[in-house]
């Protein structure tokens, strides 16, 4: 195992998972750091899409939310379960992925791009419209689900139980994912993202690729999903609002499009700069002489500014800062390579 | 009878400039797209700060028909500044960049105005007040005015792509970029000027339909999502189709929301979208081969 993954990757799960022995990590830090990673995992399983196959999703909030949502509803209706929630999780994500994925890969690029934001905006509306879960408020005060089964004292809720919970979910994601991309089927899915008409010519079924690359990454963004509600013990519209499907195409920009660290690394960057922007922004603020809460959506603007400059000076992202010489060799580099309209 | 001139008529009205308005927000969307093949997501902030800059006009000098002209000028300048400073290193990187860049930009700009002006929504008054009586019914002036000058502005820019030597350089770029530098023609200016022109049109609708919506910062997210129908319906990159879109989902929407909540609405909007993709995937006018 340390051969095929790699000691670096062990050395980093063991500091993650050492994190929380530190005195500085209380429960405030750890949601924070379970939000960092949890959003980490969403933005690896978009990479998959966006990085490897060359395919943008801008409807990745729905399956996060669609997934969030059923756990919060069978928590609701008494399953306690934690094992059923994520099991009835699988199949509604699955079936909805199967659907955005029929339709969405008979189209490339940007209209790919746009049948994603599309299909995502209709469970938007669903969700945010039908009172029945809630509507705008979404689904409040959610029990925590059990791990196993009769056993009360198993229950998950502390901040330090979730955390672990979702650092064992980002372990399993990288693993499969890394398997996944060394594997022929993702040699296949850069063959895609290179040149669609020739894998084809080449005699591989692109369309079923596709198809399945879209279900794995959102049944992958869904994991993370499932287990949102565990921590905030809700279930709300606002994650399945497109923007928040724009944060995770930000979050590979930021970390690197076209690796499986990157986007983990963009993820957190993304969370804590959104919280400490948050955090200092209304200070600033005071010391200004303005009111303090017109500091509130700050954070967005800086986050906005420096998009645009990564956008623009750092095309690799974060990663990129530490992969110069093996530029050539990382799938990143591709991405650049490739002459402009040859993706679309 | 009585349904007919009471109920549906004035919805049906109300549909079509709702669609023509949609129109304008949409023009600038395809013709940016088939452009620079960017699909421009800060177009619906630029539509919002057409109705924060017409408030400011009309702060200052109280007419809502100075802050017509200077409002979509004023935020013309500031697309024609994006575009030189933000979009233009990037034509030689692949759509993706620039998709992701203006989303980059949208959150940015909608932060400004929601530290400028604050999170409240505002209102701006009618500049023409009262009703008249048309067709058997009783329909408000300003929206007559406000039909009546977005079929006319659409009118001028069909003349324009059509009849003057700008709008068929526009169009021979949106064709083939290469091949009018090839020509001579100095394509970065074209860009420039037309990223510019599709900034202060979508100002321009959204200080028009001001009035009779309300102003808040984040209303661009919801404009912007109805465009991209617009666009995707119509066929990308095509005018007429964009247009033609425009007038059926604002008819749609309308004549919906008759009989329907607006829940129901917004999904029947989006399966018509699905449903024309299914049977014609390249929605009513678009071109082989553009960006697929």
């Amino acid at each position: 195992m340390i051969g095929r993954f790699g000691w670096r990757m062990w050395l980093a799960f063991a500091i993650l998972a050492a994190l929380p022995a530190l005195p500085f990590m209380t429960g405030y830090r750890l949601n924070l750091a379970f939000d960092a990673l949890l959003f980490g995992i969403v933005a690896m399983s978009l990479d998959l899409l966006m990085g490897y196959t060359g395919m943008i999703s801008f409807g990745h909030a729905a399956f996060l939310g669609l997934r969030a949502y059923s756990t919060a509803i069978l928590l609701e209706r008494g399953v306690r379960s934690l094992w059923l929630c994520l099991g009835a999780a699988v199949v509604v994500v699955g079936v909805y992925a199967l659907v955005v994925a029929y339709f969405a890969t008979t189209r490339r690029g940007i209209y790919f791009a746009l049948l994603t934001l599309i299909f995502a905006e209709v469970v938007y509306t669903f969700f945010r419209y039908t009172q029945t879960f809630g509507g705008s408020d979404g689904i409040q005060g959610l029990e925590a689900p059990h791990l196993i089964p009769g056993v009360p004292a198993s229950t998950l809720g502390s901040p330090l139980e979730n955390y672990y919970l979702v650092l064992i979910l980002l372990l399993l994601t990288y693993v499969l994912c890394r398997t996944l991309v060394e594997s022929h089927f993702g040699r296949v899915l850069i063959a895609i993202r290179e040149n669609e008409d020739r894998a084809r010519f080449l005699g591989y079924h692109v369309r079923g690729y596709k198809m399945a690359v879209c279900l794995i990454s959102a049944l992958l963004a869904g994991v993370a999903g499932a287990v949102y509600p565990v921590r905030l013990a809700n279930a709300t519209p606002d994650l399945l609002l497109w923007t928040i499907s724009g944060e995770a195409i930000v979050m590979v920009m930021i970390g690197g499009i076209g690796t499986l660290v990157g986007p983990v690394i963009g993820g957190v960057f993304f969370i804590l700069l959104q919280e400490e922007v948050s955090t200092y922004a209304p200070r600033l603020y005071q010391l200004l002489g303005f009111s303090p809460e017109k500091g509130a959506g700050l954070h967005f603007l800086i986050i906005g500014i420096i998009l645009v400059l990564i956008v623009l000076f750092m095309p690799k992202g974060l990663v990129g800062l530490f992969r110069r010489r093996r530029a050539r060799r990382a799938p990143s580099a591709a991405v650049q390579t490739v002459p402009a309209g040859e993706l679309e | 009878m009585e349904y007919v001139t009471a109920v549906l008529l004035p919805q049906a009205l109300h549909g079509l400039f709702f669609g023509a308005a949609l129109a304008l927000l949409a023009l600038g969307l395809t013709v940016i797209f088939g452009l620079l093949g960017v699909m421009n997501f800060a177009h619906g902030e630029l539509f919002m700060l057409g109705a924060y800059a017409g408030i400011v006009v009309i702060g200052l000098t109280e007419s809502f028909w100075v802050a017509l002209v200077l409002a979509p000028l004023a935020v013309g300048a500031l697309g024609a500044l994006t575009e030189v400073l933000t979009l233009r290193p990037l034509y030689r990187r692949e759509p993706l960049y620039g998709l992701i860049l203006t989303f980059g930009l949208s959150l940015g700009l909608r932060e400004v105005v929601r530290e400028v002006w604050g999170g409240d929504m505002r209102r701006i008054f009618e500049p023409i007040t009262g009703s008249v009586p048309l067709l058997g019914m009783i329909y408000p002036k300003y929206r007559l005015f406000l039909l009546g000058f977005s079929l006319l502005l659409l009118l001028i820019l069909w003349l324009f792509f059509t009849r003057t030597r700008a709008g068929i350089i526009v169009r021979a770029a949106v064709q083939d970029a290469e091949m009018l530098d090839g020509l001579g023609v100095d394509v970065p200016r074209v860009f420039t000027l037309t990223f510019a022109g599709s900034s202060a049109l979508a100002a321009l609708a959204g200080l028009l339909l001001a009035p009779v919506i309300t102003v808040y910062p984040t209303m661009g997210v919801e404009w912007i999502l109805l465009a991209f129908i617009v666009v995707i319906l119509g066929g990308m990159g095509s005018m007429g189709g964009s247009v033609l879109a425009a007038l059926v989902i604002g008819e749609a929407q309308s004549l919906f929301s008759l009989w329907m909540n607006p829940q129901r609405v917004a999904i029947a909007i989006f399966a018509i979208m699905i449903f024309v993709l299914i049977v014609r995937p390249r929605g009513f006018f678009g071109r082989e081969g553009v960006l697929e």
